[in-house]
């Protein structure tokens, strides 16, 4: 599986969506159910999905799938 | 006890939602794309789901709770559906027509910090002096009795009020025990003074101690500072998890059947070994491993005895080689006089429980039945679904801690008759014996007279208020017409003036039975009295004790101008056993199928009819909570 249909897969559990509806431009205004709620679980399950620790700071910045997809590879996930 | 890595498709192959439960207690919290998985494959266990409606009213973030508390409902069988109310403490969802009341919660958490107690307690409590602490402490517990008040009044099931624990430790650091001031001690007064309060003065309420979920899991473990900054949660998985569970265990506690038994195994469950194996000095029970660990466990079940759970013992054995063991063994904690019932033989345990259950007056969905037997536990559960079955693990370390997270194990309340079921059960059993002798040299009458029986009756007294609200939840035999009562709707009949709400304790030459007899009286207008409920304890059946209560309440009714009582007989599958009461008491059926008796043509029996002094009591009998 490569970076980014991990990442689909987490955020598709997460806000209960099918993973046809999550492309590599989704972004939270996209989708209606990623609201602020469904934000911090999705910043959880991220963290726990792929062993990072997530600052606050960055939780206002990964609102995006092409943002979380630069972060994760920043991290060395790729 | 260090946990091991969570692996979730080892975890989907469990079979019972007790296996699910035990595993995941040995694991790590599971991370949130995990939950569902194993939320889905819970749910999808037997039996079917049932509904817990939830109501959340809170001053932090609630939401983030969803998953953790979905994932602890379909471990109990529950699908919980939850109303979070606007966000803030909001009296206005103390209203008859709030969104929390239309939700028709049958538990409302109330999610509390400290601050909402006191706006004083955001600065140093350590800073007071004395009398400053103390009026601060008196007006933290009005303000919350007022807030629990204000919700109580609706109608919105149990109330479950949390008050979230200090982030950080006391403000004198390690100092704080020996301080005049401490703040440990005064935060653990002030819980004890709402304790009581709301034990006397508000029905249906628990205080849930999150500071014991924080001794639980660690101060560490418990709350995320970067999701409580961000977001005002305040809970890591961990702690997420362990509210969740506490809070839907309750829910499992109030709808399931009430447990009244722990029916136990005995050898790998209260010893090391098998007795018919390894003799009385193979098995492991003494202060070496693993003996100790089955010691433990026999400690803790004198817990459970004190919440109100008889002990049964149930194992297939020679009788003589079980005897010698809780007779004989030194390191035996648990001796015959602790267990209700003792059933030992080589009879199929389906049957054993069948008759345990008629033993005590039972019925089977109040059991929970302890085995360590793959084939044992898999057998009860194939013939006897309505038997909880807690399987006693394999590793003899995680025995003591076996029933720590049963959730129908766990108390809403306490009465004092709760703690001393099993003297009462042990006391039955001897008078059983007694009995029996008795009939053989001299019949009935003469045993009952050899009791000396003293018959107590309360009137109007609402004192024992829990214990008869609990009577009609749990009476289910011995009971004319099975209507249930909670204590709010209980307290209003004591208290109208046109009911009259009875009750009878029996005391013999044994003891105490507490409070084992209930009859409500509706009083529609001068001359007439209708009997609405009319219920017993099995536990004094055979005494004449039902005949001689309902005698002396319609000798006070007739005594105040009461001519006619009307009763109705209202059959179930479990109250056969009074069809003939209403007949056998002087009622004579009608063409509309109601009973009635005429008092001035059929007036009620002299006292000494009976075996047994009556008196009746102004004031409750002293013991009771």
């Amino acid at each position: 599986m490569d970076l980014f249909d991990q990442v689909q897969h987490v955020i598709a559990t997460t806000l209960k969506v099918t993973p046809d509806k999550i492309s590599r431009e989704t972004s939270d205004k996209d989708l209606a159910s990623w609201d602020s709620i469904a934000h911090v679980n999705l910043m959880m399950g991220l963290e726990q999905t792929f062993d990072v620790l997530l600052e606050v700071e960055e939780f206002a910045q990964l609102t995006s799938v092409p943002a979380i997809l630069e972060y994760l590879t920043g991290q060395g996930k790729a | 006890m260090s946990k091991r890595k969570l692996e979730v498709d080892e975890l989907l192959e469990l079979g019972t939602r007790d296996a699910l439960r035990q595993a995941l207690r040995r694991t790590a919290s599971p991370i949130l794309p995990q939950i569902q998985r194993l939320t889905d494959h819970a749910a999808g266990l037997a039996p079917a789901m049932r509904e817990l409606r939830l109501g959340v009213v809170r001053s932090y973030t609630s939401e983030l709770l969803d998953p953790w508390l979905g994932l602890a409902g379909a471990l109990e069988g529950l699908d919980v559906q939850t109303y979070h109310a606007p966000y803030g403490l909001n009296f206005a969802e103390a209203d008859a027509k709030s969104g929390l009341v239309a939700h028709r919660p049958e538990i409302t958490l109330m999610l509390l910090t400290r601050e909402d107690l006191h706006p004083d307690l955001a600065r140093p409590v350590v800073g007071l002096v004395a009398d400053e602490q103390a009026k601060l402490a008196s007006q933290a517990r009005d303000r919350l009795l007022a807030i629990v008040t204000a919700f109580r009044a609706e109608n919105i099931g149990h109330l479950v009020i949390t008050i979230l624990p200090g982030q950080t430790g006391p403000a004198l650091g390690v100092y704080d025990p020996q301080s005049e001031r401490s703040e440990a001690a005064w935060w653990a007064a002030l819980k004890a003074d709402i304790g009581q309060h709301l034990r006397t003065g508000v029905e249906a309420s628990l205080l849930l101690d999150l500071d014991e979920v924080l001794a639980q899991i660690g101060r560490e473990a418990f709350f995320d500072s970067r999701l409580w900054y961000s977001a005002r949660f305040p809970f890591a998985p961990a702690a997420a998890r362990e509210v969740s569970r506490r809070v839907v265990g309750l829910g499992a506690a109030l709808k399931f059947p009430k447990a009244k038994a722990i029916v136990l195994d005995a050898d790998n469950t209260l010893w090391g070994g098998i007795i018919g194996e390894d003799g009385i000095d193979g098995i492991e029970l003494g202060h070496e491993y693993p003996g100790n660990a089955y010691m433990a466990f026999q400690r803790r079940l004198l817990d459970f005895q004190q919440r109100g759970f008889i002990l049964a013992l149930c194992s297939k054995n020679n009788p003589a080689d079980v005897d010698q063991v809780l007779n004989e063994h030194p390191h035996q904690i648990l001796k015959p006089e602790h267990f209700a019932a003792i059933c030992v033989n080589w009879e199929p345990k389906t049957d054993n429980l069948a008759a345990l259950a008629e033993e005590l007056n039972l019925g089977l969905d109040s059991f929970i039945f302890v085995d360590d037997s793959d084939y044992e536990c898999a057998l009860v559960r194939r013939e006897l679904p309505e038997v909880e079955v807690v399987q006693t693990p394999a590793r003899p370390v995680e025995v003591p801690y076996c029933l720590d997270q049963v959730a129908r194990l766990e108390l809403l309340s306490l009465t004092l008759e709760d703690q001393k079921k099993t003297e009462m059960y042990a006391q039955e059993r001897i008078r059983r014996q007694l009995r029996q002798n008795a009939e053989r040299n001299g019949g009935l009458e003469a045993y009952l007279a050899s009791l000396e029986m003293v018959m107590t009756v309360g009137i109007d007294d609402p004192a024992p208020l829990k214990r008869l609200a609990q009577l009609t939840q749990k009476t289910n035999q011995f009971n004319l017409t099975t209507r249930r009562y909670d204590e709010p709707h209980m307290r209003r009949l004591i208290d109208a003036s046109n009911w009259m709400v009875s009750y009878f304790s029996l005391k013999d030459v044994f003891g105490e039975s507490g409070i084992v007899g209930l009859a409500l009286f509706d009083l529609p207008e001068p001359a007439v009295a209708e009997l609405d409920t009319f219920l017993m304890s099995c536990r004094v059946i055979g005494r004449k004790a039902e005949s001689a209560f309902i005698n002396v309440l319609l000798k006070r009714l007739a005594a105040s101008g009461v001519r006619e009582v009307l009763a109705d007989y209202l059959p179930t599958p479990k109250n056969g056993l009074v069809t003939s009461f209403l007949p056998d008491h002087g009622f004579a059926i009608d063409a509309d199928g109601r009973f009635r008796r005429d008092l001035v043509a059929n007036p009620p029996l002299p006292d000494a009819a009976y075996p047994m002094a009556i008196e009746i009591s102004a004031k409750s009998p002293a013991e009771l909570v």
